[in-house]
Parts: structure tokens; C-alpha cells; sequence
């Protein structure tokens, strides 16, 4: 059934004749959108990475952050928009720190994502407020669940990951997701293959400046969640960039 | 109406709880208590120290705990007073030093802000008549130089060249104040603090023999293991006692 | 005048997952005149374009200073303006009483973000309608970030905004790559002289010692200071001196409206909110925008 035009799509509190809410459905769309995320939960940790499309070669680097810490051992990578993203971020943080003080030991990755989840959920009920325009990929790690990926929705819902992708290329990095064997899989060459995947599904006649960001919770990290080292990314992008001028020579030749 | 309510109002005030008619009261007196700290400024850098005693009234409740608690990479705070403030203090530091941690921009606080903080949230406190019933020290290595800066209950804050908290202010100082120099060194200071530690558990009922020293330098924070001051009972006033007709003790 | 059924309300998504309201409302910040910012590696200047109400009364304002080292530069509503300065004052003050140090300008700036995307998700506040420019220092050197009312945020080298605030970024983005290494003079005539290019083309305005106002922050301890009326002259005798800019500057001919539209939209393009097409509205001074 088409939503436009019927006066069904105009409120979350508004259900279609044939029992969809098409405002969480446009939600979604902001993010596909978006720079497309993706993360990997591997052997020894959790790695996730964002494409940002860069407006302007005036801006400084590094400006315009996807990537946000939450906890000593926990972060998120936003797709969609970025400021609803820093409102799930800034929760997050909330959340942790509220777990931390009732528990006194840091919040375990499943509970994060089902509070995160909750609290986007509570977004889509009602008139006066309008759905998240992001998603949010969740890493994290807790010594008795290990390292843990999430992505959290803006309907609300959150389901654990090997390997999960949101935003503008999320078909086709999904696709290569798939090919990754994530049990023998260390974070190190995660942060390559994820590079490659970002470039690969990168729009370059849409959006020709980007830059990769990423972040980890992993062993080389001692279960900190952090940036990955700016070095790497930039190694593991250039290598990406590499092969995908060589794929396209050979395919020149041919 | 039952005899007991919650208060209402803000979050600190939640878990106050009155007596129905009564005035409301809140912390009146220390319970587990630690004693002394002490804190010198040296040319390299910074050093404190503390026993490891937490008495319970006059009782020596506990006898191995540590006073000291590291903030960041260049800043540790040595405690005195009440005990489960001194961990409620622990826990709000480390929240702000993970929000820090989060912002994940090159930032973090240094330990002249810490400092500050602490000082904000004392007097807060105090004002709601409500302290923490604490005395912070707050040592720190910043900019190349040395920070050595207190913090008492009522959020009265300042920083020196000497400090002392507990039975320390009284018969510590005056033996810090002799000792510094502007050109002494960490590691002559530490012998300096443990000498007056050893006068503190002569002379203090609430202090013990186990002690702990730390510094903080250009290389960082360090805090040392707990470890048992060798002490001298034999001193011939000690033995003897005061004599008759002296006012003094020993 | 209404473009569909999906523009009147803040909590509702286009069906391309576009918030029109939001983007209406980055439509403000072009209704007001412009304001430019440069950076160098030891100082930030901004400069600005004031407007004037009638030939009898005084200019709006275009520059708050916030502390002693922060400044911002407004285009949009000049009073939804004085709400977010009046916020970034209180912050700033609270952040010196609580840590007895100067607030990071990043961090300022990312509350005032935080703020202004709150009323991009709620129904009973309408989104912000004006843009910054923040000026400002702290530990790690001079910073020039710009806000949206959508809520996102951005650390530039140079930057403008405002009414044909496109042009003065055509000049940036040939020049900005030298301002790392400029003095101050010359960081504050590569301002002033972008900020001329937005008036270029137009025949009733130049830059004028009334209407032109500077801000300059450093890190050499100094704060900020601001440059009005007769300390502004020099710096407008030299553009005179300098080739008039109109020569160099294809896309100045039509006005503001088409150069304008597709650059000052990118930023949230950014964010997945797609630019909006035409209707940006004519230039002319509002008398609430500055």
C-alpha cells in the first residue's frame, strides 16, 4: 500500500489501514541517507567503522564525529543524522554511568543496547516527538559476555551482530560481511577489511570527499573502547584504495 | 502518619530521612574515620603520604586500608576523615574522570581543575549542611611543576608547599615546615614523610604503623606498596614514663 | 506557497526522510547578512556585515562575546541568538567556577549543539533559527567552529555564513590554505576582504567602517577584542587599494539565490538531510535577521 498522499504518514500515532507506522519507515530513510557504518565482532574484539561525507575541504579533520565513546568499554558509530546521533550517545553515556553507580561494575553490552533501545523506542509513541534519524552501532565489552556488537534502531529494536550495516551502501557491505569468517578474524585485519568494504561501497560520483572513522574495544586496546589509531586507518585505507585501483585496471584491460 | 518520611526534593536530598515533627539532620559525626595525610612539594614533583588505619570511634576498625586514590595519569588525592565519604568521593571523581574520558577530546582535567571540582562539590555540600565529612589532598605533577592543594569539609581550599591533615596538622606540619626546602627532592622528601609518620603513630591513638607513600612526578603517579614502619619503643622516656610533678605525659 | 503536507510539522519525516522544518529553518541563517571566519595557527578572526533597521536607527548586533576567550558571529534571528548567547555565557561561567579554568571552545560549542537539536525533535519548540560562527582558544590552540539549527557542528579553517555568504566562500577556499602561517593583519584583511565578497555585487551596500565589525581571539594570552567603526578603517582602505573583487567573481551576477542554495545546504546534506531546491527567499534586510 503506498503511504504518500493517504494521511496515514504524517504522526508515529498514526497506524496505516494495514497496520504499519510509516513515520518510523521515513525515519529509516534519513538513515540510508547517510554515510554508510559497519562493525565486526570478531575474535579478539569489536571493530566498527563509518564513512563521513566531508561538506567542505575547509573543514578541520576529524571534525564531524560518527564515533563516540560512551564508557571506559563501550562505544557507539552513528549512521544517519549526526545530531540525533550525539542525543543516543549522550543516553548512552547516562546509562553507564547510572549502571556503574547502582552495580558498581560497568554495564554489560546487552543491557546498554536494550536501554538505548527502550529509550529510542519511547520516540516512536508519541505525537510530540518524532523518531531518531539515526542508528546507532554498539560495541562493547564485560568480562562475562566478552566482546558484544549491537545495532540499535530507531523503531526500537536492537539485536546482537557478527557483523551488521546501516546507511547509504549497507546492501552491499552487508553482502561482503557475509564473506568474513568472524571466529578466526582479529581485530587488526578487521580494521582492513571494514576499511576495503567502506571503500568499495563509497558513492565516489555522489560524494567525492570522505573520511573513514573507526573504533574499537579489543585486546590491543585492553578492553578500552578508542579510536583506532589514526595510522592504521589511514594505512588500512590507502591499502584498500590500492586494490581497488588494481581491481579496476585489470577490469580496464579485460 | 508513619514516624518516618522520605524528604522530598532534589536527587542528594532523596535518601536523607527525618524524623516525622523533628528537625531535619543529616551527618552530625564521622564514623569510620582515617587520621593523618601528608603532603610535601619538592622540586621534582610531588609527595604524600598517609597510614593505613580506619578507626571506628577509638576502635582500630581497620588496618590495611588505603587513603589514596589515583584521579588521572598525573593526579592521585590523599584522604582523611570519614571513610564511605572518602568512597563516595572515589566514585564521583571517577564518573567526572570517565566523562572526561568519553569527550574523547585530547582534553582531560588537569589537576588544578581537579582540585577546583572538588572544592565546588565540598562547599556544595556543606551549604546544604551535609558535608562530606572528609580533608582531601590533592597532589599533582602539571606544566613541569608540582601541585599540592587541600580540600576540607566545609570547601575551604587552598594550596601550599606543606600540608597535613588529621592529627597530622597538629604534630605534623610544624616538623614539614622545618624540613622543606624549595630544592628538595621527591626522594629525600619520602624519607622526610615517613619520619613523621612514625612520629604521627608515637603520638596518635588513631594511627598505625602500616604506611603508604606516593609520588607524582614528571613520570607519572606512583604509589607505593603498604609497608610496616620500623619503629623504636626502647627511648628511655618511653620506658620510664613521665616523672612525677611533670605536666607533660612522656 | 506550502510545498506538501510534510513541511508544516517538526516530528514529521518526509517520506525521503527529510525534516523540512529543520531545513527551513537553515534557511533563516541566509536571511541574515554575513559573517566570516578565518584561522590561523595562533589567532581566529571573524568578521561581520551589520545591518541596519532604518536610516535612523543603530545596527543589530552581530557579535557577542561569550568570554574572555570565546566570540561568536550571528547570521539568522538575532534574538533566538541572544537565547544561545546568553546559554554559552552561562556555561562558560559555570565551567570557570567549577574547574577554575577556561572552558574548551569544542566543548561549549558541542552543548550549544546538544541544545539546538533538542528543538529539532519536539513539537512544542520550533528549531533555532541561527547560525554561529564561534571563535574562541584554549589548550589546544585557536578553534573556528560553526553551528546549524539543525543541531550539527563543524570545526572549520575559514568558513562564512550568512546572505551570499557563498561567495566569501569561494574566496575562502582559494586562500585558506595560506592562513595557517598569516599574521594577524593579515589574518584580519583576508576576513574582511572574504566579507567584502559577499557585498560585491550589490549596488547599495559596500563595506563601510558602520557596518563592518571584526573579532579577534589569540593565544598568545591576549583574549578577545573586538574592532569597530574607526579601528576597522585601515583594513577597509586596503581592500580599495586591492583589485575590486566584482572583476574576479563569475558567479556573483544573480544575487545570492543560486549560488547560495546548494553550498549553505551541504553541510546537513551531511547528516542525510538532503538539500532543499529552490525557494531560497529574497535578499533584503528583515528586520529581524541580521
Amino acid at each position: 500500500m503506498t503511504s504518500i498522499g493517504t494521511g496515514y504518514d504524517l504522526s508515529t500515532t498514526t497506524y496505516s489501514p494495514d497496520g504499519r507506522v510509516f513515520q518510523i519507515e521515513y525515519a529509516q530513510k534519513a538513515i540510508e541517507n547517510s554515510g554508510t557504518a559497519i562493525g565486526v565482532s570478531c575474535k579478539d574484539g569489536v571493530v566498527m567503522a563509518v564513512e563521513k561525507v566531508v561538506v567542505s575541504k575547509m573543514l578541520v579533520p576529524g571534525t564531524m564525529r560518527r564515533a563516540h565513546l560512551v564508557d571506559h568499554h563501550s562505544g557507539v558509530v552513528i549512521s544517519g543524522l549526526i545530531s540525533d546521533g550525539r542525543q543516543l550517545a549522550t543516553r548512552a553515556r547516562d546509562e553507564c554511568s547510572s549502571y556503574k553507580s547502582v552495580y558498581d561494575s560497568p554495564i554489560p553490552g546487552h543491557v546498554l543496547a536494550e536501554r538505548l533501545a527502550n529509550f529510542a523506542h519511547v520516540y516512536t509513541l508519541y505525537a510530540y516527538v518524532r523518531p531518531f534519524g539515526c542508528a546507532a552501532l554498539l560495541g562493547a565489552h564485560d568480562d562475562i559476555n566478552g566482546y558484544q556488537l549491537y545495532l540499535v534502531e530507531p523503531s526500537g529494536v536492537s539485536y546482537r551482530y557478527f557483523g551488521a550495516a546501516v546507511g547509504k551502501g549497507k546492501q552491499a557491505a552487508k553482502t561482503a560481511l557475509e564473506k568474513l569468517d568472524f571466529k578466526t578474524l582479529t581485530c587488526r585485519e578487521a580494521v582492513k577489511e571494514l576499511a576495503k568494504i567502506i571503500v568499495d561501497v563509497h558513492d565516489e560520483t555522489k560524494d567525492k570527499l570522505y573520511e573513514l572513522e573507526m573504533c574499537w574495544v579489543c585486546e590491543e586496546s585492553k578492553n578500552k573502547s578508542q579510536l583506532v589509531p589514526q595510522d592504521l586507518v589511514d594505512e588500512a585505507r590507502k591499502a584498500a584504495e590500492a586494490a581497488q585501483d588494481d581491481d579496476s585496471d585489470m577490469d580496464d584491460d579485460e | 502518619m508513619s514516624g518516618l518520611r522520605l524528604t522530598e526534593g532534589s536527587r542528594g536530598l532523596a535518601a536523607s530521612v527525618a524524623v516525622e515533627g523533628a528537625p531535619l539532620t543529616r551527618t552530625q559525626v564521622p564514623y569510620v574515620t582515617g587520621s593523618s595525610v601528608l603532603g610535601m612539594k619538592c622540586a621534582d614533583g610531588v609527595v604524600i603520604a598517609c597510614d593505613t588505619m580506619a578507626s571506628y570511634g577509638t576502635l582500630a576498625r581497620f588496618k590495611s586500608l588505603s587513603r589514596m586514590h589515583q584521579v588521572s595519569p598525573n593526579c592521585i588525592l590523599g584522604v582523611g576523615g570519614d571513610y564511605s565519604d572518602f568512597q563516595q568521593l572515589q566514585t564521583m571523581v571517577d564518573a567526572e574522570m570517565t566523562a572526561q574520558y568519553v569527550a574523547n577530546d585530547g582534553l582531560t582535567l588537569s589537576p588544578k581543575a581537579i582540585h577546583s571540582f572538588l572544592a565546588r562539590h565540598m562547599y556544595h555540600r556543606r551549604c546544604k549542611v551535609d558535608p562530606l565529612w572528609n580533608t582531601v589532598i590533592v597532589a599533582g605533577f602539571d606544566k613541569g611543576e608540582g601541585v599540592l592543594s587541600l580540600v576540607d569539609l566545609f570547601g575551604t581550599a587552598f594550596s601550599s608547599d606543606v600540608l597535613a591533615t588529621g592529627f597530622g596538622l597538629h604534630l605534623g606540619l610544624p616538623l614539614l615546615r622545618n624540613a622543606h626546602r624549595p630544592d628538595i627532592t621527591v626522594a629525600e622528601a619520602k624519607g622526610v614523610l615517613e619520619d613523621i609518620l612514625k612520629v604521627l603513630f608515637y603520638r596518635d591513638a588513631r594511627t598505625n604503623d602500616v604506611v603508604q607513600l606516593a609520588s607524582v612526578t614528571a613520570a607519572g603517579v606512583e604509589i607505593g606498596k603498604m609497608t610496616k614502619l620500623k619503629t623504636e619503643w626502647g627511648y628511655k622516656s618511653f620506658v620510664e614514663g613521665a616523672r612525677v610533678g611533670d605536666d607533660s605525659s612522656w | 506557497m506550502f510545498r506538501n503536507q510534510y513541511d508544516t510539522d517538526i516530528t514529521t519525516y518526509s517520506p525521503q526522510g527529510r525534516l523540512h522544518q529543520v531545513e527551513y529553518a537553515m534557511e533563516a541563517v541566509k536571511q541574515g547578512s554575513a559573517s566570516v571566519g578565518v584561522r590561523s595557527k595562533t589567532h581566529v578572526v571573524l568578521a561581520t556585515l551589520k545591518r541596519f533597521a532604518s536610516e535612523l536607527s543603530g545596527d543589530q548586533k552581530k557579535l557577542f562575546a561569550i568570554d574572555d576567550h570565546v566570540v561568536i558571529a550571528i547570521s539568522g534571528l538575532t534574538a533566538d541568538a541572544r537565547v544561545l548567547s546568553r546559554y554559552m555565557r552561562t556555561e562558560t561561567q559555570h565551567h570557570k567556577f567549577m574547574y577554575d579554568e577556561p572552558m574548551p571552545v569544542g566543548r561549549l560549542v558541542l552543548q550549544v549543539a546538544d541544545k539546538c537539536q533538542i528543538s529539532t525533535q519536539r513539537a512544542s519548540k520550533r528549531p533555532f533559527g541561527v547560525g554561529l560562527l564561534v571563535a574562541g582558544v584554549d589548550e589546544n590552540g585557536p578553534h573556528l567552529y560553526q553551528t546549524c539549527p539543525s543541531g550539527n557542528y563543524f570545526e572549520y579553517l575559514a568558513m562564512a555564513i550568512g546572505a551570499r555568504s557563498q561567495s566569501a566562500k569561494t574566496y575562502l577556499e582559494r586562500t585558506y590554505t595560506t592562513l595557517a602561517e598569516a599574521g594577524v593583519e593579515e589574518l584580519i584583511q583576508s576576513a574582511v576582504t572574504a566579507l567584502r565578497e559577499t557585498v560585491a555585487s550589490s549596488k547599495d551596500t559596500e563595506l563601510t567602517t558602520k557596518n563592518t565589525a571584526i573579532a579577534i581571539v589569540g593565544t598568545d594570552g591576549s583574549g578577545m577584542r573586538v574592532l569597530e567603526n574607526a579601528a576597522v578603517q585601515p583594513y577597509i582602505d586596503a581592500l580599495d587599494a586591492a583589485s575590486p573583487a566584482s572583476d574576479d567573481e563569475e558567479e556573483d551576477g544573480d544575487g545570492d539565490n543560486a549560488a547560495a542554495a546548494p553550498a549553505a545546504a551541504a553541510p546537513d546534506a551531511a547528516a542525510g538531510e538532503a538539500a532543499p531546491a529552490a525557494d531560497a527567499p529574497a535578499e533584503g534586510p528583515a528586520d529581524m535577521q541580521t
